[in-house]
């Protein structure tokens, strides 16, 4: 039956196709030379390819990691891997050195060395780049000094444990051709050190990578890779089930079954986004503040089975809000017990409940479900929730003012380093979008961040852990999982931070 | 050429019509006594049950549960509420300010009628969807933004109408001589120009509802409609569109409310039309 | 004539800048497009730079009449998130939006003229019931649905066509039947509505009484008038198509102008929004010209006035 369905559909595609490359003398979407390239579909298209305008892991940020190296890269576990420096090593408490590869040109036949270096972490430093681009402000950074051709130091304000993080993604451009090209013409036409150089670039539809021949490392398996831009994750889906689709980034961990097929497997891992319901302390509902309401909702809510049954197992419960492995692993989830919720809330004195509402916005797929499941298991404690979609601009507003009005779904922090994870929730943070305020956790924190000795550090960080986990400003819920669907025909191991890096993919 | 036909035949497609808005409406305002369960009541170990008829589907839930356990019937039933209000709304406020413009521009002539007609020509060439995007995207969804939105993108055609009509109307003898007793104008337009322009009114209005739903579902596919803590078909529609494969009854069920009300709208609107007007333009 | 046509672009012009006026206000009243353009953490001072650089601190007038001044020249500005000129982003867009809306346009007309003339001239028999029910669930059914339900026949179960995206003809195929299916439902019921109403008017029974045959009666008379209102409607579709057909763009990742233009609302590209929609009501505005330049080729009897 299914064979024969095949057959007579295979002759009847072959019919069409020939007629319509007859019709049209158009090629009919086939490669004569080598292997078909690698297409890799995400909602998104590419924004910029101005190395210094990153602002968003996939797609544009995989086709920047293609295009341009930094002196380090983060590896999947976050630690620093060599890549433009090839060693590094801290002079003094504020001074970092790092030694470049000598044997690396641009695509414009322009050196790379320590001038380069220094040319373009200035230009990161002007507007419009400042804004996106954090290597300063993150780090301190106030001086590049240029010691020889491959030698650099950079220098900055107080001692930092963010360097190389930071350094990750901070990209270098060939240093002429960026100065003396027009930004408007830099943004489409990248020149870099990378294992690709760009093809060619039809927006809103796709964009072609070749493999650069004059690459100084190793060349990728993939000689062409294609990001394309497919905004419905059905069309994605389809696409990739009809082969035409390698790789296919962003899929809602409710539908991972149907990725599967006879041409495609789908891949799930944890990423590295806390997801949590936010818990605005100076929002509309007073109860709020009290930690024993926090931690009520927290009880109140069956996280685990939310994972079963609306994520398909595809990730775990929060159990610190440092992402592992330097989460303190002496906390553990608040246990699933209405009970106990009911007399925690009893004992702060709202045994009745409250009113409160519940915010989301487009930012995040599900946010919608996710609060819609929160709100049922609340109700039985007598919280009676008001679910309110927020546009997104009003969301990042309300974000940033710490103004939300009671609970709202969001994630943070896409990635492991536990100071930077830490210093959200200090007094004040542009990023505390709860309002929490312990000065005891921001003095733990502050003392980590400057503590150079790996072990004390890790112990004021694990202080700070515990303190927070049970003041509760957050109800943690899980870390977002990625899904992604991958074509039997390549191999990639998916990165948790969900930049992809086609010059890893394997081509069977 | 023209043969005489029986009543029922001649006013079939209008009765099919009647009779499917009829229900619509019933199930909206009775949706707490029709729908076996309360539409947000979340079930997460019974989710993606298939409709009754369908192997692994159970009477309790007739048209099965959706992504998070709850009972589609009576999601359905309850969408119903928001759906008609969101066109019911729109339909009034659109012809509320589409007649009262139509019938100044054409009552009034002169200056009046050249500066609407200029808004009328101004608001026919500002592409509707991007408008509505555009005002839903930067303000925010909900219920009476969108009502907002399609009023203000149906007014044009209430206007267009009421306008010819009225400056046919007043040509008539019956004005002139209310004109000359010294009548006021209020009451001009009141007793004589208003209950003349009714019927086209209604027919657009007819068909404006089926729009207005219709719009509201694509408005949600977009992410910019209403989107409240009870669905509306639209909102229930998109909410699903990443099962069409796999649960295809998530889609389905308000789909095909909404393709039925829609044609009860159109059947009406065509029917009213040949009963009042059959050179109506449209 | 000349006048005519002089008056008509005269109002065209107030048109636009009506239209450029509240797309300019109504996209400047809320929302702080820095906020969605600088990441969740950056710090306030590159903020406050950013909008500078931008030229968002200057009053809202001088926003606007920079804005006029640029675009009388031609320059709409450079897009925010992009960084690039939005006349050039518009214009990349442009070829992909005109194929499909053409495509689109030209398949519904073939359906609804040859299908409206039929059943107008069958009345009332079973071909006219069948078609015209077929038209109003046509006209019904939301239209995504209908672009979705043929990806997953024809595209993922029969792999006949591309599932999505811009390249050959077989591209082309499913969106523009997407769009052709809702627009000649339509279309066909006012074909059939128009010709019905044609076929009873005195002169045609004149026409048919002085004993011309039927199909001299038929091309002559009818199917010219018939047209009129058909041109108008006709018209009007196209131009909607032209300014972006968002769902049908979306689900099948076309790269047109109606997905420049939603992503562009999202991200709060104010000048790549001010940028689309003069686009797009200036297509408007030119093809409802046309069209009332089409009205003298067929009906002699319309005066320009």
């Amino acid at each position: 039956m299914t064979s024969m369905r095949g057959a007579w559909t295979r002759r009847l595609f072959l019919f069409t196709s020939l007629t319509v490359a007859a019709a049209l003398g158009a090629p009919a979407a086939g490669h004569a030379q080598g292997a078909p390239p690698v297409v890799i579909a995400s909602s998104e298209d590419v924004i910029s390819l101005d190395p210094h305008l990153l602002d968003s892991n996939n797609p544009t940020g995989s086709v920047i990691w293609s295009i341009f190296d930094s002196l380090v890269r983060r590896a999947p576990d976050g630690s620093p891997v060599p890549r433009l420096a090839t060693s590094w090593e801290r002079v003094d408490d504020v001074t970092w050195r790092f030694k470049l590869r000598d044997d690396v040109t641009f695509t414009n036949g322009e050196p790379f060395n320590a001038e380069a270096v220094k040319v373009n972490f200035a230009r990161m430093d002007t507007a419009p780049f400042n804004t996106l681009q954090q290597l300063h402000d993150q780090t301190g950074l106030k001086e590049v000094r240029v010691v020889d051709d491959y030698t650099i130091d950079l220098v900055t304000e107080a001692p930092t444990v963010n360097m190389l993080y930071w350094l990750a993604e901070a990209f270098i451009a060939a240093p002429k051709y960026i100065t003396d090209t027009p930004p408007d013409e830099a943004a489409v036409k990248p020149v870099g050190s990378g294992p690709y150089k760009l093809g060619s670039w039809s927006r809103g539809d796709r964009l072609t990578l070749v493999a650069n021949e004059s690459y100084w490392g190793e060349q990728p398996s993939a000689k062409e890779v294609v990001f394309r831009a497919i905004p419905e994750m059905s069309s994605r889906i389809n696409e990739l089930k009809a082969g035409t689709v390698d790789v296919v980034v962003g899929i809602t961990p409710d539908v991972a079954g149907e990725v599967t097929s006879d041409v495609s497997d789908v891949v799930m891992n944890e990423g590295l986004r806390k997801m949590h319901m936010g818990i605005s302390l100076n929002g509309e509902q007073p109860a709020l503040k009290d930690p024993k309401v926090r931690q009520a909702l927290n009880h109140a809510v069956d996280v685990p089975l939310m994972i079963e049954q609306l994520l398909g197992g595809s990730t775990s419960q929060l159990t610190s809000i440092v992402n592992p492995p330097n989460n303190n692993p002496a906390l553990k989830p608040f246990a699933y017990d209405p009970e106990k919720a009911k007399a925690l809330l009893a004992e702060a004195g709202f045994a009745d409940g409250f009113p409160l509402t519940i915010q989301y916005s487009t930012r995040f797929a599900g946010g919608k479900e996710v609060s819609e499941v929160v709100a049922s298991f609340l109700e039985p404690l007598g919280i009676t929730s008001t679910i309110e979609a927020v546009e997104l601009g009003q969301f990042r507003k309300e974000l940033s003012a710490a103004s939300l009005k009671g609970i709202y779904f969001q994630g943070w922090a896409a990635l492991i380093n536990p100071s930077v994870e830490l210093v959200i929730l200090t007094c004040g943070h542009v990023d505390n979008s709860s309002g929490y305020c312990n000065p005891d956790y921001d003095k733990l924190v502050k003392e980590a961040s400057q503590t150079l000795d790996d072990e004390k550090r890790k112990a004021l960080e694990f202080q700070a852990q515990e303190i927070v986990w049970n003041d509760a400003p957050w109800l943690y819920l899980w870390r977002l999982p990625n899904v992604f669907g991958i074509s039997k025909r390549v191999a990639y191991d998916f990165r948790a931070d969900n930049y992809l890096e086609p010059y890893l993919i394997t081509v069977k | 050429m023209i043969r005489a036909q029986p009543f029922l035949r001649r006013n079939a497609l209008g009765l099919i019509g009647l009779t499917i808005l009829f229900v619509a409406v019933a199930c909206a305002l009775a949706a707490p006594y029709v729908a076996p369960y309360s539409p947000t009541s979340i079930s997460l170990v019974a989710r993606m049950k298939p409709p009754a008829w369908i192997e692994g589907g159970s009477l309790s839930h007739l048209l099965g549960t959706d992504n998070l356990g709850r009972d589609i019937l009576s999601r359905v039933v309850h969408g119903a509420r928001i759906s008609l209000a969101v066109g019911f709304a729109a339909v009034i406020l659109g012809a509320l300010i589409g007649s009262t413009i139509g019938i100044l521009a054409g009552y009034f002539g002169g200056w009046i009628d050249s500066g609407l007609s200029f808004l009328i020509d101004v608001q026919l060439s500002f592409p509707f969807t991007l408008l509505a995007i555009f005002l839903l995207a930067t303000f925010g969804g909900g219920f009476w933004p969108v009502v907002l939105v399609l009023a203000l993108a149906t007014w044009v055609n209430y206007a267009r109408v009421v306008r010819g009509k009225v400056m046919s109307v007043k040509g008539q003898d019956f004005v002139h001589a209310a004109q000359t007793v010294g009548v006021p104008t209020l009451g001009i337009l009141r007793h004589h120009i208003l209950p003349n322009a009714v019927s086209p009114i209604i027919v657009v209005a007819s068909f404006s509802m089926a729009q207005a739903i219709l719009t509201e579902a694509a408005l949600s596919f977009l992410g910019v409609g209403v989107d409240g803590s009870n669905p509306s078909w639209g909102t229930m529609l998109n909410d699903g569109r990443s099962y069409l494969q796999s649960a295809w009854w998530l889609t389905a069920m308000p789909g095909i409310a909404i393709a039925l009300t829609v044609l009860g709208g159109n059947l009406c609107g065509d029917w009213l039309q040949d009963r009042f007007d059959p050179r109506l333009a449209r | 004539m000349s006048r005519y046509l002089a008056k008509r672009l005269f109002m065209a012009v107030l048109v636009l800048f009506g239209v450029s006026f509240a797309t300019f206000i109504v996209g400047h009243l809320t929302g702080d497009p820095v906020a969605l353009m600088a990441p969740e953490n950056a710090p306030q001072e590159a903020k406050d730079e950013l909008r500078r650089h931008l030229g968002l601190d200057q009053p809202l007038l001088t926003q606007y009449a920079r804005f006029v001044g640029r675009a009388l020249t031609g320059d709409l500005g450079h897009s925010f998130v992009q960084g690039t000129s939005v006349a050039g982003l518009v214009a990349e867009r442009l070829p992909a939006t005109l194929q499909l809306a053409f495509a689109g346009f030209v398949l519904s007309l073939l359906i609804a003229i040859p299908l409206g003339i039929i059943v107008a001239l069958k009345r009332n028999t079973v071909w006219d019931f069948v078609v015209t029910a077929l038209a109003m669930v046509g006209q019904s059914a939301p239209g995504f649905w209908i672009g979705l339900m043929l990806i997953a026949v024809f595209a993922v179960e029969l792999r006949l066509l591309p599932v999505s995206g811009y390249g050959g003809f077989a591209y082309l195929v499913l969106p523009a039947i997407t769009l052709a299916l809702q627009s000649a439902a339509r279309l066909t019921r006012l074909v059939r509505a128009s010709m019905l109403e044609v076929l009873g008017a005195d002169y045609v029974r004149t026409a048919r009484s002085k004993g011309l045959r039927e199909r001299a009666v038929l091309v002559v008379h009818t199917l010219r008038n018939a047209m009129i209102p058909v041109v108008t409607m006709a018209g009007l579709e196209f131009a909607e198509l032209v300014s972006g057909a968002f769902i049908t763009e979306t689900i099948f990742a076309w790269p047109g102008v109606g997905r420049l233009a939603v992503t562009a609302v999202y991200q709060r590209d104010f000048p790549l929004v001010q940028g689309v929609v003069l686009f797009a009501a200036f297509a408007f505005v030119l093809i409802n010209l046309l069209v009332d330049l089409l009205y003298v080729a067929i009906d002699p009897r319309v005066k320009l006035a």
